[in-house]
Order: structure tokens, then C-alpha cells, then sequence
């Protein structure tokens, strides 16, 4: 039921904001946003990390059961860590809006907190079509937000954003509706069901042509969400035009709606297609990588770099998770919590410079740590967490992600890479490999060189302020005026836990990884059993030699067990 | 002098017998063993100053409170250091390897079977090869961040923590570097040390070049970061483990986890190491990675000294130091003669370019890089021993060298170029600076008895006697090394004889234009250079004045003397008083110039395993970075005298290197004091120079080499050959690539999105909604691709 109440809980309180004066929204939305993390916090302590693979807090209730739909909840520990991002930006969203909205605040915070239970209830379902329902109804929000309350160019943004997600979303609702009827096909008799498990075995069956088809329509729908290189243009335009609550939400939960699909749906079900095109996929990846990060470096616009660096980010992200193995899939996911917290607290720190100086042009701005020390100290933390400095939560993600393309291939081994003649312990199967690790790799001198030349701009240099005299369409100086010259405590309060959690999550990321460890391995599994049904893979050939025990040497990893207590 | 070379010929005798093959019998078997907790307080005491002096910045402190913090739990944690390496490194001939965990840090399975996990824990791994490391990186750390309470007063408030909190933090990274017990915490080190470096460099962040120089640093940092990053990978891939203690063990062992021959695999003895030399180019600033390194002078001269010229720029040589297992499994040793061409032709070409600049910073800069090439050669003709007590003394009398260019700095408003100094050792405060400077400069130049002059020898002698075709071409490198020993003599005391001897003339920097030596022609008289800079401080005062105080400011000396109300300072006179140092920059100078003396000393300490190269020889011997006996086998001098050992022109390396780079050396000294030399007895009669900025003989001489001296004063261009082969391009690259996104890649999908509005205009040409005209187009391209998926597929 909690699950349910995850989802309710934004929506009564966006109810409530509709019917209460305008001038009580803030507080009401406050309220509620942090009512729901409250509960995913609860949530998040029944869910029994012991069986972190099985889909827990499930609760199934008949809506259309002459289709064999039905409202379907459940979440396995990938599920809740992202319902726990969701819910904690949630607060985020809401406070750091306080300023910025001036005008409509009713209409403003009741979307906002639909948006969040949308968007909870993509991670928390179990139906194909309570996912696909949730997966599409996060655009009407998110359209509201920014062609209401976005920049000069924000209808462009907001009808561009809408039609390009919808059209790819509605490709990739025939594939699993497709699948769907395949289902009552290949089983005589069976009734209709979206059923995400039953539907994956059945997806699974599938032939590779029939397979690679679905891959296609799938991606449809959940690359350009992500958004892998070709179909991105949506994201910087969104990005930029967007509140900047609305880029926070966008960058921190919308975006990994794809990267989700994709772990769910897309490896689950066609991990044959998978298997084949995965070094066509990853070289999208990569080339977001290069090619998203190289336009980063030439942008004026502070917030477009910081959008358009999402598409080297989240290349980063597809690139481990198309690495399929456990290494590359585990650092994806975590890719995506450390990228919400890092892009989202990037984005909040453009807000308020734009909130005080109406600008995000680097040709006006300029210098700000001498007049913002506090926010600069900040900027540079979270620049810093985004350029994967070790220690910092930006780092482990890359790091797996990297790392899974680079280990994962058959031709480890043989070679250039040696005559050993069989793989080595640390490779696995696969078919990217270390070219794959070491191209995607420039991406991360890329990523300083854009990152240090934002820093280098706004940051150090010489104070550049724009002219006050001639400004701004939006006529909201009133309240810029009040607010401090540096960060107020209310904008310190909503950085200060993304912060910590960046830290916490770089110096300590061992209970996430324990929790998500055996999901993972779940599809890993299933990817090498029915993906490489013509390449089977061999294990690896062990030692038979014992090696001099290494006194206080940690356990070996195999015999590691999750304990409760490591993965809350 | 007959009694000088008697003592020579008594401890070349003992270099002779330099055979490490017992010692390394020793260190073959070696235990691990739990050390003690408190040892974590080495790397975590300048954490918990990291995070008290957050703490500071955060309640606005506004005194020198930061600093005593730092002062204080640095020396506590040298003192951790000390202790650990009095309690367990001391005498015995096998030194303990002793692990500290201090918590797990990256857990997680790598692929799908049981023994693919990975292990990197925040836990340290303590051998002789740390503790040296650690020794002088705590040590010096606690006298630099004295020294600096002083020279950063002038900045006391917020820019004073920033600055303390970095340099707490640089610490701590720099411990995670060289103590971890795996690679991953050492990248972490590694990445740690860099942003240090780059908010260190970038401290003047008003200052345009100090925001570039740091920017720069950090990305060609990551340049080689990705060499490093990629090795640990492979590492990992190789062996599944990226613990060193599982590695050395696969490599003591010659298998890997599946039972295969390490040596067989091209992939492990070639690709492996060059990858991590790449990393340890990247962070030593050698071959093509070392343009970062000069402009690294930028930043604070306590931060010069500290971090790029004793501790960060040696975490190269300590990367190859530790994988020596690594690096030895290749049985042609073709990564190591690469890093012994590396190192020499790093050395020769920044000290063609130190003889020519006349910044003193810079100059030491060079310096650095070209004595880092040393040490590469020194690894690369299979001399850890050699390279390690380099670094060892490199430290000291190179912190001296940056503390003494500091008081300069410090003392004379910014100046550093040094035909606008002279004398300064003369001068009221100066002398002390001098003394320590003059100590400096002779270990650098490697006079006979000095450290500098050990530990040098110990890597030309190495490389004189590499045996023919062990490393390709190693007699060709030494002889690049004794060239470029000859010529760091030179540039060394071209300095000193310009800057600290001679007629007592200043000028007094005001800000950065005075050290930019591309404004100010060459052999410009003292006159017509003073009204030329006359008007150009009035002019940056137009300009400047924004940050102008700042700008004095960073350069200490001009900030302090107007913070002092004196009414004496104006650079177009001559009545600038100079700023001599106060006590704690004093006590600092002349603590580190005291122990580079006593580092030579270290050299006569019999080492603990093997004979010949003293102390740090023995702590190298002890650690996993000892050469083999195997691998070193072809050079067996005292069993096997003659077989295949290379000489110099005949002669044993070992006896006569003294006497050589000790000659070459004088030589250079020499040329020096005849071309730079002031007139009479402080230019040991040779000098003929008369005012600070001409040096006649110097000048005539640099003439006559004519575009050779103005490209070498122009660094080779190098700069300006990268931005135009690499920056321009990737720039121009970019903005082809933004246009694309806009035009073409979007192009298409606005164009995709316009033809249902297109139809739909054609067709009902009354509704012409943006809206309608995409919906149609979605709804039919849906529907043709469901059509199409079913009639494929189905």
C-alpha cells in the first residue's frame, strides 16, 4: 500500500493547493513534498534488502481485467533508490522555487507535485500499461511547467519537448503492446496480461529478427528520453527554457525515466537484440560523449553547457549499461542517482545567479568569486562532483561505467591484448572492450575542459556584472532586490544535503552497491543466458594454484553476503 | 683537494660493491602484517585540518588561525610518520609491509561468476618505499605551510583559508597517493593532488594567467590521468585484483589467476606499463605533458615549493617506483628505455630553456622538470635507489631553492626577473636567504659532499654502466644526463650571481607586466627601462584598479609595505625599501637549507639491505620498487667484473663518476661566474659585470646565438605549436560540431516535424495549427511503423 500512497500523497496535496489561496501553495506544495519523502523514507525501511532482486511493498488491484490490466505496484531495490531521488528532490524543487515563481503559484506548484507522483509511479510499476500510463502523463506537467513559466523562448521549448518524447514514446508503446499480443499468441488460450515479468519471459522467446525490431521500437520511445546522441535536441532546448525547478526535475528524474526503461524493458526482454547491436549502441553512447561534451566547451550559455553536458553524462550512463555485465550495469544505475544530485545542484546554482543578475551568459557574467563566495564555493564542489574527482560520488559511476565497457569482451585474451588464450579473471563476456573504455575515456578530459572553462569564466576572473539599465523581459527585479548578495540560508539548506549526500555517496557507496548488487546479477544472468544463445559464454578457467594468504586482506568478494544493515 | 679525492676514491670503492643481489634475496619473501591504528592519523590528521579549516571559512574567521592549524596537525602527522618509521623501519634488513584499513570504499562484483569482485578499500599499505615518501612529504608540508602563515598574511580572512584549506586537503591527497593499498585509492590520490594543484595555481583567481595556468594544469593532468585510469583497468581485467599485494604477488609468482605466463602476454608487459607511464608523465609534467608545469608558477611560492617541485610532481617517479614489478616483467625492458629517453631528453631540453629566461621562478620551474627527467632516467636504467634518494634530496634543496625566490618575491614586490636584482644577498635581512639559497643552489649544481651531488651521481653512474643493449641506447642517455648536469650548474648560478651578489640595485615589481619579459626588450638600459616603467605603472593603475590592490597583494612585498603605511614606496625611485623576511619564513629557509645538508649525510648511512647508496638506497631495496637480481643480471660487478658492463670511456662508472659530474659541474659553475659574475672577488675575478640588467659577456654570447636564444626564451614555441595543432582545431572542431547539432542533427527533426504541417496545409489549408500540423505527423508516423512492425515482424 505504501507504494500507492507514494504516488497519492503529491497528488492530495497538489489537490489542496488548488483549492487553497494562492498565497498557501508554497507551504501546502512544502508540506507535501516533504510528506512524500517522508514516506519513500518509510518505504525504503520495509523494503528487505536480503532479497533486494525480488519486487517488494507489491500490491496488485484489478483496474481492466478483461485486458489483464491491472494497477500493479512493486519495486526491487533499483525501483526504490530511484523513488528515493524523486522523492528527495521533491523538497528541493519546491524550496528552490520560493523566489523565482512570482505569478500563478496554484497552477505551478499543483503541477509540480503531479509531476512527482508521475514520475514515482513509473519507477514503482509493475503493469506495462500503469508504467507507460505514468511514463507518458510526466510530459503534461513538465509541458505546463516550462511553457508557462520558462525563458523568452519557452513555447518552442515546451511544444518540442511534448512532441518529440510523445512521437518516441507512443514507437515504443507498439513494441510492448506488440509484445503483449505475441503473448496471447505463443501461448494458446492465455488471456491478455501486461504482466512486466510474464511479458519479459515471453519477449525473451522471441526470435533475434523479431527482437531487434522491438529494440528498434523500443529505443524509439526510451533514446530519446535519455537522450542518446541522435535524437537529443529536445533536451537542451527543454533544459534551457525551463524553470529552473523544472531543469532540476528534468535532469535529475526525467531523463533517468529512459535509462530506467531501458534497464527494465529493453535488457529484460530482447537481450538477444541486445547482445548484437550492443556495440551500435554503445558507439552512440560514445559519441554523445565526444560530441556533446565538445559543444559544452564552445557554449556562451551557462545553463545550455550544463544541459547539453547531460548528453555526455547520460552517455556515460548508456555506455555502462550497455556493457552488460554487472560492473557496467551497476555503475549505470548509480550513474543516474549521481547524476541527478550533481546536474540537479549544478542547474539550482544557475538559478540563483540567474535569479539575481537575469543573465547566463558568460559574456556578461564573470568573476562572481569574489562577490559570491559562498555560491562559488559551492559551484566548484558540484563542478567537481560532475568532473568525477574521486571522493566525490561523480567518480564511482564513471568509474563502473568505464570500466564494465572496458572488461566486457570476448576478445580478452587473444590478440593485441595478449596470448593468454583464454579470458582473463577480471574480463567478462561481451562485445565492446577496451577501445570502447579508452575513446569513451577522452570524454572525461573533455568533460574538464568544459567544466574548468565554466569554472574559469563565472567563477575566477576578473568581476563581471551585466548592466542593470536595459533588462529583462520578465520585470521580476522587485523581488531580486531581496534577495542577499551571496546564498541565502533557504538556498544554502537545499544545496547543503545535496552536498553531503555527494560526498557520502563517493566515499562510502558500498551499502548502494551491495543493495543493487543482486538485481543486477539477475540481468546479467538473463542477458547471458538468453542474449548470447549462439555465443555461450564460458566461465572462466580457474586457478587451481592457492596464493600466500595476505594477512587482514578484506573477504573475498564471492563470499560476501548483503546484510541488512549494510544496505540501508 | 688530494684529501678530497682520497675520500672520493674511498666511497666510490664502496659503490663498487653496490650489489643489491643479497638484498633482494631478502625482500623476495615478505609478510604483511596488521599495523597499528594510529597510523591512519599520517593521512587523516591534514583531513581533520581540511575540515576544522572549512569550519573557519564558514565562521568567517578572520586571523591566523587556519594556518596554526595546519602548522600544528601537519607536524603531528610527520610525527605519525616518524614514529611508524623509527618503530618499524628502522635496522632491520626486511622491513615489514604493514596494512591499515581504515574503511571499505568500493565493493562490488564485476561480472557474473563468484571470484569476480572488486576490492578497493580506503586502506593503506606502509613499506620503506612510503615512509620515505612520506617522511619528507609530511616534513617539509609542516615547514612550508610555516613559511607560508607568513607570506599569506597579507591575505588573512577568507583567502587565507582557502588557501590553508587546500593546502590541508593537498596533504591528505598526497598521502592517499603514495599509502594506498591499491590503485583506485591512489588515483584517488592522484585526482586529489591535482585539484589542489589547480585551486592552488588558480589562488589569484583575478589574475587572467592564473586561471589559465590552472585550468591547464588540470587538464593535462587528465591527460594522463587517462593512461593511469585505463592501466588500473587492465590491471584489473589481468589479474582481477587491483590490491598491490595480490599484483606483486601474481608478478613474484609469473602467473596470473588462470594460470597463465605473465611474461607471455604482450598486453601485461607493454601496454600496461606505458599506460601508466603516460599517467606518470602527465603528473611529473615530462616529454609532451610538461607545458603545465612553468605556468604552474603562478600560483603562491610556498605552493611552487611544496606541491610542484618537492611532493605532486614526484607522485610519476613514485608510480613507477611501486609497479617496478610491473614494469620488469617485460624481459627487453623496452617501457623502461622509453622512460630513460623520456626522463634524459626532458632534462637536456628545459635546461636549454632555463639558461635562457631570465624569471627566477620560472628558471626553478624548469629546473624542476629537468631534475624529474633525472629521476625517470634514473628508473629507466633500473636505479630506483638512484631515483628515490634524488626525489629525497630533490625535495630539500629545491624547497630551499622556492622558499629563497619567495623572499625575493616577497621581499621586492613581485620582482623575479633577474636583470632587475642584483646584490640582493648583501642586503639588510637578506643574508640568511642568501646563505640558504647559496646551499641550495650548490646542491642543485652538484658540488662534491652535497646531496644533490649523491644522488645525482648514484643515476649517471647507473646509466654510464647499464650494460650494452640492456636498455636501448642507455649510453646515449647518460651522456645527455652529464650534459645536462653540466648545464643545470650553469643556469643554476647564473641565477645566484645575477640576483644575490653583486653591485646592491634593485627594481621593485608592482605587478605581473614587470616579470612579462616578451614587453621589456632585452638589454635595455637600467635608465630608459626605469621611465618606461614608470609610465607603465601609471598606466596599470588606470586599469587595474579594480583588483589592484589584490594584484600587490599576491605578490606580498608592495601589499605589505603600503599595508605598513610607509611612505617610501614608489617604483619609479629607487627608495623602496626591501622586505625582509620575518621569523617563521626565516626559521623555514633555514630549517629546510639545514637538512639538505643533512640529507647528504644520508648517504653515508649504510644502507640496510646491499651495500653502496646509503640510506634511501636501502629503504628502496627493502620495498617492492628493488630491481630483481634477474633483470639486473648483466650488470654483476663484483662477481662477474667486466662481463657486459658498460663504462664510461673505458672506465669503471662507479670510480670515476665522482670526478666527472663533479668536473662537469665546476664547469659549469665557472662559465657562469665568467658570463654572469659581478666584477671583483664575488665573481671569483672572472665576473666583469657592473649593473644589474647588463651583463655584457652574457649578452654578447646570447646574441650570437640569435634566434636560437629567442626561441628557447620563448619556450620553443611550444605552447603556440599546441594551440595551433591541438586546441585551434579541437575548437574550430567544436564549433562545426554545435552548428551541426543545430542545423543538421535538429535540422532533420524540425523538418520531419514540418512536413504533416506541409501536408496538412496542402490538404485542409484552413487549420494550420503548430500543434495540429504534429500531432498528424506523429499519429501517421505511428502508425506506419506499427504497420511496418506487424507486417515485418508478424
Amino acid at each position: 500500500m505504501i507504494l500507492f500512497a507514494l504516488m497519492l500523497i503529491p497528488l492530495v496535496f497538489a489537490m489542496l493547493v488548488v483549492i487553497s489561496p494562492a498565497a498557501q501553495a508554497k507551504t501546502i506544495a512544502t508540506v507535501g513534498s516533504f510528506v512524500s519523502l517522508a514516506g519513500a523514507i518509510y518505504a525504503a525501511m520495509q523494503f528487505d534488502p536480503a532479497s533486494a532482486a525480488t519486487f517488494q511493498l507489491a500490491k496488485t488491484v484489478d483496474w481492466i481485467p478483461q485486458l489483464g490490466i491491472s494497477l500493479s505496484v512493486g519495486v526491487d531495490s533499483i525501483a526504490l533508490l530511484l523513488v528515493l531521488l524523486t522523492a528527495l528532490l521533491g523538497p528541493i524543487c519546491v524550496i528552490a522555487s520560493y523566489t523565482a515563481i512570482t505569478q500563478r503559484l496554484r497552477t505551478y506548484y499543483a503541477w509540480l507535485l503531479v509531476l512527482q507522483a508521475a514520475m514515482t509511479g513509473v519507477f514503482c510499476a509493475r503493469d506495462l500499461l500503469v508504467f507507460y500510463t505514468c511514463f507518458e502523463f510526466t510530459l503534461v506537467p513538465m509541458f505546463i511547467l516550462i511553457s508557462l513559466y520558462g525563458s523568452t523562448n519557452r513555447k518552442r521549448a515546451s511544444i518540442k519537448f511534448f512532441l518529440y518524447t510523445f512521437t518516441g514514446s507512443v514507437i515504443a508503446l507498439a513494441g510492448l503492446v506488440y509484445i503483449a499480443y505475441q503473448h496471447t499468441q505463443l501461448t494458446p488460450g492465455s488471456p491478455w496480461t501486461f504482466d512486466i515479468s510474464t511479458l519479459a519471459e515471453t519477449a525473451r522467446s522471441l526470435p533475434l529478427a523479431t527482437q531487434s525490431w522491438l529494440l528498434l521500437a523500443l529505443m524509439a520511445g526510451f533514446a530519446v528520453k535519455i537522450p542518446l546522441f541522435p535524437v537529443h535536441t529536445w533536451l537542451p532546448l527543454a533544459h534551457t527554457e525551463a524553470p529552473t525547478a523544472g531543469s532540476v526535475v528534468l535532469a535529475g528524474v526525467l531523463l533517468k525515466l529512459g535509462t530506467y526503461a531501458v534497464y527494465r524493458f529493453v535488457l529484460p526482454f530482447v537481450p538477444q537484440a541486445v547482445v548484437e547491436y550492443a556495440p551500435l549502441l554503445a558507439i552512440l553512447c560514445i559519441i554523445g560523449i565526444i560530441y556533446g561534451g565538445l559543444i559544452c566547451w564552445v557554449q556562451t550559455d551557462v545553463k545550455k553547457l550544463v544541459a547539453y553536458s547531460s548528453v555526455a553524462h547520460l552517455g556515460f550512463c548508456m555506455l555502462g549499461m550497455f556493457a552488460l555485465n554487472n560492473t557496467g550495469i551497476s555503475g549505470s544505475i548509480l550513474y543516474m542517482i549521481n547524476h541527478g544530485l550533481s546536474t540537479g545542484a549544478l542547474f539550482l546554482l544557475i538559478g540563483m545567479v540567474y535569479e539575481r543578475y537575469h543573465t547566463r551568459s558568460m559574456k556578461e557574467l564573470g568573476g562572481l568569486g569574489a562577490k559570491m563566495p559562498v555560491w562559488s564555493t559551492f559551484m566548484v564542489f558540484f563542478v567537481m562532483a560532475s568532473v568525477g574527482l574521486p571522493g566525490l560520488n561523480g567518480f564511482v559511476s564513471e568509474f563502473m561505467c568505464m570500466m564494465g565497457a572496458f572488461q566486457a569482451s570476448d576478445a580478452w585474451g587473444s590478440g593485441i591484448w595478449g596470448s593468454l588464450g583464454h579470458r582473463p579473471i577480471g574480463a567478462t563476456a561481451g562485445n565492446l572492450g577496451p577501445w570502447f573504455g579508452i575513446i569513451a575515456g577522452t570524454g572525461v578530459i573533455i568533460a574538464a575542459m568544459y567544466l574548468l572553462y565554466m569554472t574559469g569564466n563565472v567563477v575566477w576572473g576578473k568581476l563581471k556584472l551585466p548592466d542593470h539599465g536595459h533588462d529583462h523581459a520578465h520585470g521580476t527585479d522587485d523581488h531580486a532586490s531581496k534577495l542577499p548578495t551571496d546564498l541565502s540560508t533557504r538556498e544554502i539548506s537545499i544545496l547543503v544535503p545535496l552536498a553531503a549526500l555527494c560526498i557520502l555517496l563517493g566515499v562510502y557507496p558500498k551499502p548502494i552497491l551491495s543493495l543493487i548488487e543482486q538485481p543486477v546479477q539477475e540481468t546479467v544472468l538473463v542477458v547471458n543466458e538468453s542474449g548470447r544463445v549462439n555465443m555461450p559464454v564460458k566461465p572462466i578457467e580457474s586457478d587451481t594454484k592457492p596464493h600466500a594468504p595476505i594477512a587482514d586482506a578484506p573477504a573475498e568478494p564471492a563470499a560476501r553476503v548483503v546484510s541488512a544493515e549494510n544496505a540501508q | 683537494m688530494m684529501q678530497a679525492l682520497n675520500i672520493f676514491s674511498s666511497i666510490a670503492a664502496h659503490a663498487v660493491a653496490s650489489e643489491p643481489a643479497a638484498g633482494v634475496a631478502q625482500a623476495a619473501t615478505r609478510t604483511i602484517t596488521q599495523g597499528e591504528t594510529w597510523m591512519l592519523a599520517i593521512p587523516f590528521l591534514p583531513l581533520l585540518a581540511f575540515v576544522l579549516i572549512a569550519l573557519c571559512a564558514a565562521f568567517k574567521v578572520r586571523s591566523k588561525l587556519p594556518a596554526f592549524i595546519t602548522v600544528g596537525l601537519l607536524a603531528l602527522s610527520f610525527g605519525a610518520a616518524l614514529t611508524t618509521f623509527i618503530q618499524h623501519f628502522m635496522g632491520p634488513a626486511a622491513a615489514p609491509i604493514l596494512h591499515v584499513h581504515a574503511f571499505d570504499w568500493l565493493h562490488f562484483k564485476a561480472g557474473p561468476e563468484a571470484a569476480q569482485g572488486f576490492v578497493a578499500n580506503f586502506a593503506f599499505y606502509i613499506d620503506s618505499l612510503t615512509i620515505l615518501w612520506m617522511l619528507f612529504v609530511t616534513g617539509l608540508a609542516t615547514l612550508i605551510a610555516l613559511y607560508a602563515s607568513e607570506y599569506m598574511s597579507h591575505d588573512v580572512g577568507p583567502g587565507y583559508c582557502r588557501f590553508f584549506a587546500a593546502f590541508s586537503l593537498f596533504v591528505f591527497s598526497m598521502s592517499c597517493l603514495v599509502m594506498a593499498d591499491n590503485l583506485v585509492l591512489l588515483f584517488l590520490g592522484w585526482e586529489g593532488v591535482g585539484l589542489c594543484s589547480y585551486l592552488l595555481i588558480g589562488y589569484f583567481y583575478k589574475k587572467a594567467p592564473a586561471v589559465a595556468a590552472a585550468k591547464k594544469a588540470f587538464i593535462m593532468n587528465r591527460i594522463g590521468d587517462l593512461g593511469l585510469l585505463m592501466g588500473i583497468f587492465s590491471i584489473y581485467t589481468a589479474f582481477g585484483t587491483v590490491e598491490y599485494a595480490k599484483i606483486f604477488e601474481f608478478f613474484r609468482s609469473g602467473v596470473d589467476a588462470t594460470g597463465n605466463q605473465i611474461g607471455s602476454s604482450t598486453w601485461i608487459t607493454i601496454i600496461i606499463p606505458l599506460l601508466f607511464t603516460i599517467g606518470a608523465f602527465g603528473k611529473s609534467a615530462q616529454v609532451f605533458l610538461y607545458t603545465w608545469l612553468p605556468d604552474a608558477m603562478e600560483g603562491p611560492t610556498p605552493v611552487s615549493a611544496l606541491i610542484h617541485a618537492a611532493t605532486m610532481v614526484t607522485a610519476g617517479v613514485f608510480l613507477i617506483a611501486r609497479m617496478m614489478p610491473l614494469y620488469q616483467a617485460d624481459p627487453n625492458l623496452l617501457i623502461l628505455s622509453i622512460v630513460a629517453w623520456s626522463g634524459a631528453i626532458t632534462a637536456l631540453w628545459s635546461a636549454t630553456i632555463e639558461m635562457a629566461i631570465f624569471d627566477i621562478k620560472r628558471v626553478m620551474g624548469y629546473s624542476t622538470i629537468s631534475q624529474l627527467g633525472f629521476m625517470f632516467a634514473g628508473l629507466g636504467v633500473l636505479t630506483p635507489e638512484g631515483s628515490a634518494f634524488h626525489v629525497f634530496t630533490h625535495a630539500f634543496f629545491k624547497a630551499t631553492l622556492f622558499l629563497g625566490v619567495g623572499a625575493v618575491m616577497h621581499g621586492f614586490g613581485g620582482q623575479l626577473d633577474l636583470r632587475r636584482l642584483s646584490g640582493v644577498g648583501w642586503m639588510k635581512g637578506f643574508g640568511l636567504v642568501a646563505a640558504a639559497v647559496f646551499i641550495g643552489s650548490i646542491n642543485l649544481a652538484g658540488f662534491p659532499f652535497t646531496a644533490g651531488f649523491f644522488s645525482k651521481d648514484m643515476i649517471l653512474a647507473e646509466a654510464f654502466a647499464r650494460p650494452e643493449g640492456q636498455i636501448a641506447g642507455s649510453q646515449a642517455v647518460a651522456w645527455i644526463l652529464l650534459i645536462t648536469a653540466g648545464m643545470t650548474a650553469y643556469y643554476t648560478f647564473r641565477s645566484f650571481f645575477r640576483v644575490y651578489v653583486g653591485p646592491k640595485q634593485f627594481v621593485p615589481g608592482d605587478d605581473a607586466e614587470l616579470v612579462d619579459l616578451g614587453r621589456h626588450p632585452k638589454g635595455v638600459s637600467l635608465d630608459a627601462w626605469h621611465k618606461e616603467h614608470g609610465h607603465g605603472h601609471g598606466h596599470g593603475h588606470e586599469h587595474e584598479h579594480n583588483d589592484h590592490a589584490h594584484r600587490h597583494g599576491s605578490y606580498g612585498g608592495v601589499g605589505d609595505a603600503r599595508a605598513h603605511g610607509r611612505q617610501d614606496f614608489d617604483p619609479s625611485t629607487e627608495e623602496f625599501d626591501p622586505h625582509p623576511p620575518g621569523f617563521a619564513m626565516k626559521f623555514a629557509i633555514a630549517a629546510c637549507a639545514i637538512l639538505t645538508i643533512a640529507a647528504a649525510g644520508l648517504y653515508f648511512v649504510s644502507p640496510a639491505i646491499g651495500e653502496g647508496g646509503g640510506w634511501a638506497a636501502g629503504m628502496v631495496r627493502q620495498s617492492s620498487a628493488v630491481v630483481s637480481a634477474e633483470v639486473l643480471s648483466g650488470h654483476t660487478s663484483g662477481t662477474d667484473e667486466g662481463h657486459a658492463h658498460g663504462t664510461f670511456l673505458g672506465m669503471d662508472p662507479h670510480h670515476v663518476m665522482y670526478y666527472v659530474s663533479a668536473g662537469v659541474g665546476f664547469i659549469g659553475v665557472l662559465i657562469a661566474a665568467f658570463l654572469h659574475g659581478p666584477k671583483g672577488w664575488q665573481g671569483l675575478f672572472l665576473g666583469v659585470r657592473q649593473s644589474c640588467d647588463v651583463a655584457p659577456r652574457a649578452d654578447k654570447l646570447a646574441n650570437a646565438f640569435g634566434p636560437l636564444t629567442t626561441a628557447a626564451r620563448n619556450k620553443y614555441y611550444v605552447d603556440e605549436i599546441y594551440d595551433a595543432l591541438i586546441t585551434r582545431p579541437l575548437w574550430v572542431l567544436s564549433h562545426i560540431f554545435h552548428l551541426f547539432d543545430q542545423y543538421v542533427v535538429d535540422g532533420l527533426v524540425n523538418l520531419i516535424g514540418a512536413l504533416p504541417r506541409f501536408f496538412g496545409k496542402a490538404l485542409r489549408p484552413i487549420q494550420s495549427g503548430e500543434m495540429h500540423g504534429y500531432a498528424v505527423g506523429m499519429a501517421g508516423g505511428v502508425a506506419v511503423l506499427l504497420i511496418l512492425v506487424v507486417l515485418l515482424v508478424g
